[in-house]
Parts: structure tokens; sequence; C-alpha cells
């Protein structure tokens, strides 16, 4: 079975002002969630060692060799969204968000990430969506300026 | 490296989250190097307006000020939106490949428990 959403593209790089990146998955929700929150499944993935107390207000740390990250669990609502904060020590943070979608065959799995600061500044503005072309086209007038 | 890049990535982002500000910016851009004033003739904002919006673009490092006579002018600077679009294409990339990682892991199991 080959499972593909031709409909919902992925946000070109220069689209996307906060990241936004998806995959399908030939699972259930359930089988994805067990991955994004058990600790030694993250480490099949994410990084070889993971720490994970996967509860609101829970402690996360994510060691690969000499890079480490640490935060905490910001949401947890079983088999549809996961979210934590995280940063490298003496880094700005950022917020991480999975969200998971049930689809006839499998699963959407969409990771968002973004400073902290501009969530503060404006989830509104985020969730309207509608700054993801304006940096673009920012970006544009500015190589326009400046080329 | 990173550190200070991302905390200056931090503060683009929170800069630009404002669409007046991205308005700003934008006449910013095509006007190459101008004042309060005409920036307020350009936009449906008081020049007070214009004058805050500036402040805040001048502290995530997007806009220069110069004193000429009794006018201040002001100057987009790239370098902080472009570090901004390297962060972002970065971080996609990494989120790339722990995604494909994922989707292996889940399927490898879910796979054998069929």
């Amino acid at each position: 079975m080959k499972l593909r959403d031709e409909a919902a593209p992925q946000q070109a790089d220069e689209k996307a002002p906060w990241v936004e990146r998806e995959t399908l998955v030939e699972a259930s929700p359930d089988e994805v969630w067990e991955a994004l929150t058990d600790e030694d499944r993250l480490e099949e993935w994410l990084a070889p060692d993971v720490e994970l107390d996967p509860v609101e207000g829970g402690e996360i740390a994510v060691r690969d060799g000499e890079e480490e990250r640490f935060g905490r669990v910001e949401t947890v609502e079983e088999a549809e969204r996961f979210a934590f904060t995280w940063s490298r020590p003496g880094e700005g943070e950022s917020f991480v968000e999975f969200t998971i979608e049930g689809l006839p065959g499998g699963s959407r799995v969409t990771v968002v990430e973004t400073p902290t600061h501009s969530a503060a500044a404006g989830p509104s503005a985020i969730a309207a969506g509608s700054w993801g072309p304006a940096l673009a086209r920012l970006r544009r007038s500015m190589f326009l300026v400046f080329a | 490296m990173r550190a200070p890049v991302h905390r200056q990535v931090d503060s683009v982002f929170g800069a630009l989250a404002d669409p007046t500000r991205r308005r700003v910016v934008e006449s910013l851009a095509r006007g190459g190097t101008v004042t309060a004033s005409g920036l307020a003739e350009q936009l449906p904002i008081t020049r007070q307006a214009v004058a805050k919006h500036l402040l805040a673009l001048r502290a995530a490092d997007l806009v220069t000020a110069t004193r000429v006579g009794r006018e201040t002018q002001y100057k987009l600077r790239p370098q902080p939106l472009e570090d901004a679009v390297g962060w972002i294409q970065m971080v996609s990339a990494e989120w790339d490949d722990r995604l494909e990682g994922l989707r292996r892991s889940v399927e490898k199991r879910s796979g054998r428990s069929r």
C-alpha cells in the first residue's frame, strides 16, 4: 500500500516562517503516539539517549553525542497532540508540537518548531497563517533592494 | 556561533509576527532609505505608530537609524532576515531526517505486530 496525500503538499521552505514538516505513516495514531511519548521508542529515532516524563510539566532531556537539549512537556493529548519546549544550554528556547491525524490506512504526523518568543508574540498571527508568504515576500523585496 | 543566531531569529520572528510591522518593513524595502513621516504617508497609521514599530524593528536589528540634520533616516538590514531563513532551512532539514526515522520505527513495529 502506498500512502500518499497529494492534496496537501508540504509548504516550501521559504514560505514557512517557523518550521512545519509532516510525514505520512502506515500505522495507527496509537502506534505513532507510542513512538512519540515512550523513552525507549524515542531512542530509536530521535536521539540515542532520551529521558522523558510524558506528563504536562514533565521534563525531557535529549542527548546525541556532545549535543544536549533540555525542556519541559507542555501538552499531552493522547494519540492527538504532544508538545514540549527544548533548548541547548545557553541558547534560546524552541516550542515543538506534534499533531497526529488518523487517515484511512495510516496517520499524518505534523511537527512544528518555532522560537518561543515569536510564539508568545503572536499565536494568532501564526494561526492566521498569513505571515509565511509574507516573510517570503519580504525576503524577495529585500533582495531587490540589496542585490 | 549558533546561540546568537537562535536568539536573533527569535527576535526577528517576534518583530515580524505583527502584520503592521511587516508592512513597515515592506515599505522600507521599497523605499530604500526613508523617514518616519515618509513611511506614515504610505501607511494607514500615524507617525507615532510608525515610530513605535521602527523601534521594535531596531531592537530586532532589522533596521538602522541615521541622524541626518533634523531628520532620522531608516534603512533595512537584510542579514537578520537571511539568518532567520537559514535557521528555518536548517531546522526543516533536521525534522525531515527525524520524521523519516520516526516513520521507519513505527512502520517496522506495525508490520511485526500484524
